[in-house]
């Protein structure tokens, strides 16, 4: 008897290396992967459509919902963004606020994926080291906002919250712990001979293939582009700083773009990010911290607005980009489109997959730090016979199975 | 067969089922205090054997039932049969004579061997896929082990595990065969993991990629068996060390003059401390601090690295002896 | 056979784990035996790691400083509020709640005489042990007692 040769190896959308959905069907010969295909989509969740029927801050802290991870990435670039149609500005003190959380926030973000790049290799003591690091710069966030994660201090034309005096000796003492936490870090890492092994060539991205599959943030610096809207396209406090994208040929003199580079780059971006924040602490000027405090006042100059405006700002994983119009008949924006980074970067999995093995499945998917709810944008759906149902049959077709578990399950209406 | 040795076919199974948990207990227990966690109670191996001896077994559709249920009955009894070859400190392995270091070997690569059938049978996938891996990592493996096991054959002119353990290798040999048998120890010492399937040679088990692969089908008794017969194997593989590397008594250190049953339980416990240290240095803060190689990484280890570091111990030990 | 991640676990080997072991250490063997336990005062329950100052914990409703305004209900992301009209007042929905506070900034408040500022009818407690089988269980729901005794 011929043993079978090619095996259909399915991952997702539920599988132990994903978190989120998505799926990767891949065919394999003995460990190479022949013939890959990424299916995404299964976590739309119409997020544009309900901020389009809301006032703009009720959307505002929706788009905060769109990513469980990045949860200020969306709102920075909404307010940037509803900033400039409004045509008003953030006072100074909430320019230099802003950039503290999305830094803290990236330092968070960062220190996560490492950690989830590990698991993925099996070094789970590493992930549940670099997570008990990570555990104070959440404390941090939760006694600066109020909230661990989805921090809900932005509102457009400032900040809610304004940071303490008595708040600032404890951001102080969270930069010295993560200078030292992020030398430690980079020592395991990068020496490691096993995680040099398996993450040295994999998901090897060239400079070429990187401008060809238009990946952003930390895995286009990783290929050596220097990209980064801090740096290209300054808005708060970052005009200021003046970020420079941190890419691996300024650290180890040549990229390779392979996962390796991409810890590399991950890893300096957390020291970036503790100098962007002490440099904010020690600048931060006094004053007010909103434009506009009286949220009822707000919203009804969002009413009179016509204008369409674009909101960038760099998360943690690549460039987030709102675009909004205000069509002046409504508190909230009449178009609001979302890119998230995710959506360019998953294009890299099919290419990089090819020919590479199954044990690269979790480092090729985990590299990009992917987010599959960010990137779902629109959702088709056919019914049996291949026609595509529209809106109005779907959303009653979802009531009536609604109608029916209620009536089998005996829920209270 | 005297009343004595059925009592030890009994006793030895039994007891070292009962070991292999609590010490897999223990290695979880400080896996988790490396890593900064609680961790499970100590009896917690027991709860999930007997949580697994509750559940349904389910077998696929598309496995071949038979093959796919008979292979956790075959690593089970193999590594049953394991522990009778083993002697345990001072005692007698109860199968001594019928057997030696060679059937030791054959009796742990056929568990893996086992598995890889099982995986095979389940006609999944991610099993497939585990189990082709797991062929390829003992084709790896099998030869620095192969090679240790000459070593002490040179240098015992025998392959029993009795002899050898009467007599504690660092004796019989010279300085240069000395450095030779410390070169056998590294090899088998980073065999030990890939043998046990664990970190960093979990290959054929790996979560994330091929989720749990061999085991990915099993469930309920048969993934009980399986789990006993890895506790076992884990244990015995801790003891066979020991009695390879660190046979000293604690009597011959000490000059103690011991007799009747305090010889017994001194010498016991003393080997089943020095078990637990080998298990804790050797598997846990292995399996605990390095991450999962790929298969062909694992194999250029075993094949270029442990291969030569196995061969000069063994020239050593040829030249020494 | 060494690397440097080694040297990491061997020093926390010897240190405290980092896990706040609440409530207990270990899961219980009976739940119910282990609550009851701790209401007599038997068993000591671990408390959780404290939260800061400003944590935006369960909302909770003062109905009588509410005049009514439904600016809360205007601005809720998550539609949390709902209007009672008979008496004026608003019933929350802490399931669906999501903790953004935006409804205690833009609360106007109410001035008892002889006091010289208003006072909010909102403020976010420090409570976030919320976990309850059933979404509309009483304590999920913030609401006038008028309201509960009326079935309104």
């Amino acid at each position: 008897m011929m043993a079978k040769t090619q095996y259909y190896v399915p991952v997702g959308p539920i599988h132990p290396a994903l978190k989120e959905p998505i799926r990767v069907e891949a065919e394999v010969e003995g460990e190479r992967i022949v013939r890959v295909d990424v299916k995404r989509g299964f976590a739309h969740r119409g997020i544009e459509y309900m901020g389009m029927k809301r006032n703009a801050i009720q959307t505002l802290y929706l788009s905060e919902r769109i990513c469980g991870i990045c949860s200020i990435s969306h709102p920075y670039a909404f307010v940037i963004g509803s900033e400039k149609a409004l045509g008003i500005e953030a006072p100074p003190r909430a320019q230099y606020i802003r950039p503290i959380i999305a830094e803290l926030e990236r330092i968070h973000s960062h220190i996560l994926w490492l950690g989830v790049v590990a698991h993925e290799m099996g070094f789970d003591s590493l992930l549940f080291w670099t997570w008990k690091g990570r555990e104070k710069v959440l404390d941090l966030l939760e006694l600066l906002t109020g909230n661990r994660i989805n921090y809900s201090v932005f509102m457009i034309g400032g900040v809610r919250r304004d940071i303490k005096e008595s708040q600032i000796k404890a951001i102080k003492d969270a930069i010295d712990f993560y200078r030292i936490f992020t030398e430690e870090m980079k020592n395991v890492f990068l020496s490691d001979p096993v995680y040099k092994a398996r993450t040295r060539g994999v998901a090897q991205l060239s400079r070429e293939m990187a401008l060809k599959l238009n990946v952003c943030g930390p895995v286009a610096r990783a290929a050596g582009l220097r990209m980064d809207v801090r740096q290209d396209n300054p808005y708060d406090a970052y005009a200021d700083i003046e970020v420079r994208a941190i890419v691996p040929q300024d650290i180890v003199g040549e990229a390779r773009g392979d996962a390796y580079d991409i810890t590399l780059v991950r890893l300096y971006e957390i020291e970036q990010s503790l100098d962007i924040i002490e440099f904010c602490i020690e600048n931060m000027p006094e004053g007010r911290i909103m434009a506009i405090p009286n949220y009822v006042v707000l919203l009804s100059k969002i009413k009179k607005t016509k204008g369409e405006a674009i909101g960038m700002h760099e998360a943690p994983r690549g460039e987030v980009v709102h675009y909004f119009k205000y069509d002046g008949t409504r508190d909230g924006p009449a178009v609001w489109k979302v890119v998230a980074p995710s959506y360019n970067n998953i294009n890299s999995w099919a290419p990089l997959l090819l020919g590479a093995e199954v044990a690269d499945i979790p480092i090729v998917v985990a590299y990009i730090d992917p987010c599959m709810c960010c990137n779902d944008r629109v959702a088709v759906v056919r019914d049996r016979d291949g026609r595509i149902m529209d809106y109005s049959l779907i959303h009653r077709k979802a009531v009536e199975k609604t109608m029916r578990l209620k009536r089998e399950l005996g829920v209270r209406a | 067969m005297t009343p004595e040795f059925i009592t030890y076919a009994f006793a030895f199974p039994i007891l070292g089922v009962f070991l292999g948990l609590v010490y897999k207990g223990i290695d979880r227990r400080v896996s988790a205090r490396l890593t900064s966690r609680i961790g499970p109670p100590i009896r917690q191996p027991f709860w999930d054997v007997g949580k697994l001896l509750l559940k349904e077994t389910i077998v696929p559709e598309n496995a071949v039932a038979w093959l796919f249920n008979a292979m956790p009955l075959v690593a089970f009894a193999s590594s049953m049969t394991l522990l009778l070859y083993i002697p345990f400190g001072i005692l007698k392995a109860p199968l001594e004579g019928y057997g030696d270091l060679v059937v030791i070997l054959y009796l742990l690569t056929l568990q893996s061997l086992a598995m890889a059938i099982g995986g095979f049978a389940s006609g999944s996938p991610f099993s497939s896929v585990g189990a082709q891996r797991e062929m390829v990592l003992m084709m790896s493996y099998e030869m620095p082990l192969a090679t240790v096991i000459v070593g002490f054959a040179l240098v015992y002119r025998s392959f029993s595990l009795t002899t050898i353990a009467t007599t504690p290798v660092w004796n019989m040999v010279g300085p240069l065969a000395g450095i030779g048998i410390l070169l056998l120890l590294v090899a088998l010492l980073i065999v030990t993991p890939a043998e046990l399937a664990k970190l960093p040679f979990d290959i054929a088990e790996a979560e994330t990629e091929i989720a749990e692969g061999m085991l990915a089908e099993y469930s309920g008794r048969n993934l009980a068996l399986f789990y006993l017969s890895d506790a076992v194997r884990g244990f015995a593989m801790a003891a066979i060390e020991v009695v390879l590397f660190i046979p000293f008594t604690l009597s011959s250190i000490f000059n103690l003059s011991l007799t009747g049953p305090a010889l017994y339980i001194v010498e016991g416990l003393w080997f089943l401390f020095k078990v637990l240290v080998v298990y804790l240095l050797a598997i846990t803060l292995v399996r605990t601090s390095f991450a999962r190689f790929r298969i062909e990484q694992a194999s250029r280890v075993f094949w270029v690295y442990v291969n030569i570091i196995a061969l000069v111990g063994l020239a050593l030990v040829w030249m020494g002896v | 056979m060494v690397n440097k991640m080694m040297f990491v676990l061997l020093k926390q080997l010897v240190k405290k784990p980092a896990t706040n072991p609440f409530p207990v250490k270990h899961a219980p063997k009976n739940v119910t035996e282990l609550i009851e336990k701790v209401q007599r005062g038997e068993v000591k329950i671990n408390p959780p790691v404290p939260v800061p100052e400003g944590f935006r914990g369960k909302l909770v409703y003062d109905p009588e400083r509410c005049i009514g305004c439904q600016l809360c209900i205007k601005v809720c992301p998550a539609d949390a509020m709902e209007w009672i009209p008979e008496l004026r007042k608003i019933r929350h929905y802490v399931s669906r709640c999501m903790f953004c506070a935006l409804c205690v900034d833009i609360c106007p408040g109410k001035k008892f005489p002889g006091e010289k500022k208003n006072v909010k009818a909102l403020r976010m407690s420090e409570d976030f042990l919320l976990a309850d089988y059933d979404k509309y269980s009483d304590s999920l729901i913030e609401e006038p007692p008028e309201a509960k005794e009326g079935g309104v």
